[in-house]
């Protein structure tokens, strides 16, 4: 399935397979949840949140440092 | 079946790992102001007619704490007034320094801009760079806290200010007592906490409503109410020995989450006997130069600068 994945200034379209979670999303591109805030369809979510075909998941990178 | 733990709403936003609570958005902003305005009361933070100085950079900590002591400010409380310290980190600060203004602005609460350049004649990229980089890049921290605490109390007597607000969270305050643990800063140490001790009526009372708050649950606040916030990194942050630090408590958090309370616990049930036992009640008085309190014959801000001038 296809979600529509916006990081930052960078927006994409990415292929997943069905019923990744968020967290297992960010494993997937490689960033540490404890350092995001995600929004689903412009609500945040938690970790666990189930991804849909044809979401709209914006990782929002809050903490930095280190 | 997750849901908020107080209403029921099944969109939640957060599980704590620490308590195992479920929050939706509204009552998560509700739960996290009342946790500050009670601990405002708590430590007796702040009194009726106290006049405020809140440090704000624009980022998030700032951001969340002007918004909460806005309300106070509405409730005619206490009188408020932000100050952006502008370091002169280029390509770094103008964003911040922006995001701060918009801010107040949006809340009417009055705001000055002060420069490093304007008070010491140099930027912190002017001071990193007349250092030997690897050594000054390192030392960056050091120089800025100390410039910019001299900055702070310089505008707080100016301003009329009785407590000086800043934005300091749980992870900050955590990796300050672990940092200064582990480099044997028993000093240091003996200053940590929620409000400081006045030594000289030359130094305005700090203040940090937000250190029992971690730093995700802030970003998660400031996110959730749409505040304007610049989130990004300091550029010289990343070298310093406090970064190392916060990376390691950070790691440790992830499989024992209640790790930052603990230590602060800890930490503040030893801190009368480290008080007791370590302070030097040195009598205070004022830098020969600049008139600023000091223990010495020359402020740390002034000693900084006659060694650059000496070089
Ligand atoms: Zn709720
Ligand atoms: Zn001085």
């Amino acid at each position: 399935m296809k979600i529509k994945l916006i990081i930052g200034e960078k927006e994409e379209l990415i292929e997943i397979s069905e019923n990744k979670t968020v967290k297992n999303l960010l494993d997937i591109i490689d960033i540490a949840s404890e350092t995001v805030v995600v929004k689903k369809n412009d609500f945040i979510v938690i970790d666990e949140e189930i991804i849909e075909d044809g979401d709209l998941i914006e990782v929002i990178q809050v903490i930095y440092g280190g | 079946m997750n849901s908020c733990d107080k209403c029921g709403n099944p969109n939640i936003i957060i599980k704590k790992k620490q308590s195992g609570q479920k929050l939706c958005k509204d009552c998560f902003i509700k739960s996290t102001q009342n946790k500050v305005l009670k601990d405002i009361r708590k430590y007796n933070l702040l009194e009726k007619g106290d006049n405020v100085l809140l440090g704000l950079s624009g980022g998030k900590d700032s951001v969340m704490l002007l918004d909460i002591l806005n309300t106070l400010k509405k409730r005619n409380i206490i009188d408020l007034m932000a100050v952006t310290i502008d370091e002169g980190i280029c390509g770094y600060r103008e964003e911040g320094i922006e995001i701060a203004a918009r801010n107040a602005k949006k809340l009417g609460v009055e705001h000055k801009v002060v420069t490093f350049k304007e008070y010491f004649g140099m930027t912190l990229d002017d001071i990193i760079s007349k250092n030997n980089v690897k050594e000054g890049r390192r030392n960056a921290c050091t120089y800025c806290g100390v410039f910019r605490r001299w900055i702070f109390n310089r505008v707080a007597r100016d301003e009329g200010a009785t407590k000086i607000a800043t934005g300091h969270n749980l992870d900050d305050e955590t990796q300050s007592i672990v940092m200064n643990y582990l480099e044997g800063n028993i000093q240091n140490l003996t200053r940590i906490g929620v409000k400081s001790e006045t030594r000289s009526n030359r130094f305005t009372v700090k203040i940090k409503p937000l250190r029992e708050i971690p730093e995700k649950e802030i970003a998660l606040y400031v996110v959730a109410r749409e505040l304007d916030v610049h989130f990004a990194g300091c550029p010289y942050a990343g070298e310093s020995f406090r970064a190392e630090v916060g990376n390691f408590i950070k790691e440790l958090s992830k499989e024992h989450p209640t790790i930052m309370y603990s230590t602060l616990r800890g930490f503040d049930k030893m801190k009368p006997v480290l008080k007791r036992e370590f302070s030097q009640e040195s009598i205070v008085g004022v830098c020969e130069n600049c008139g600023e309190p000091t223990v010495a014959r020359l402020c740390k801000a002034c000693t900084f600068l006659t060694d650059w001038e000496n070089e």
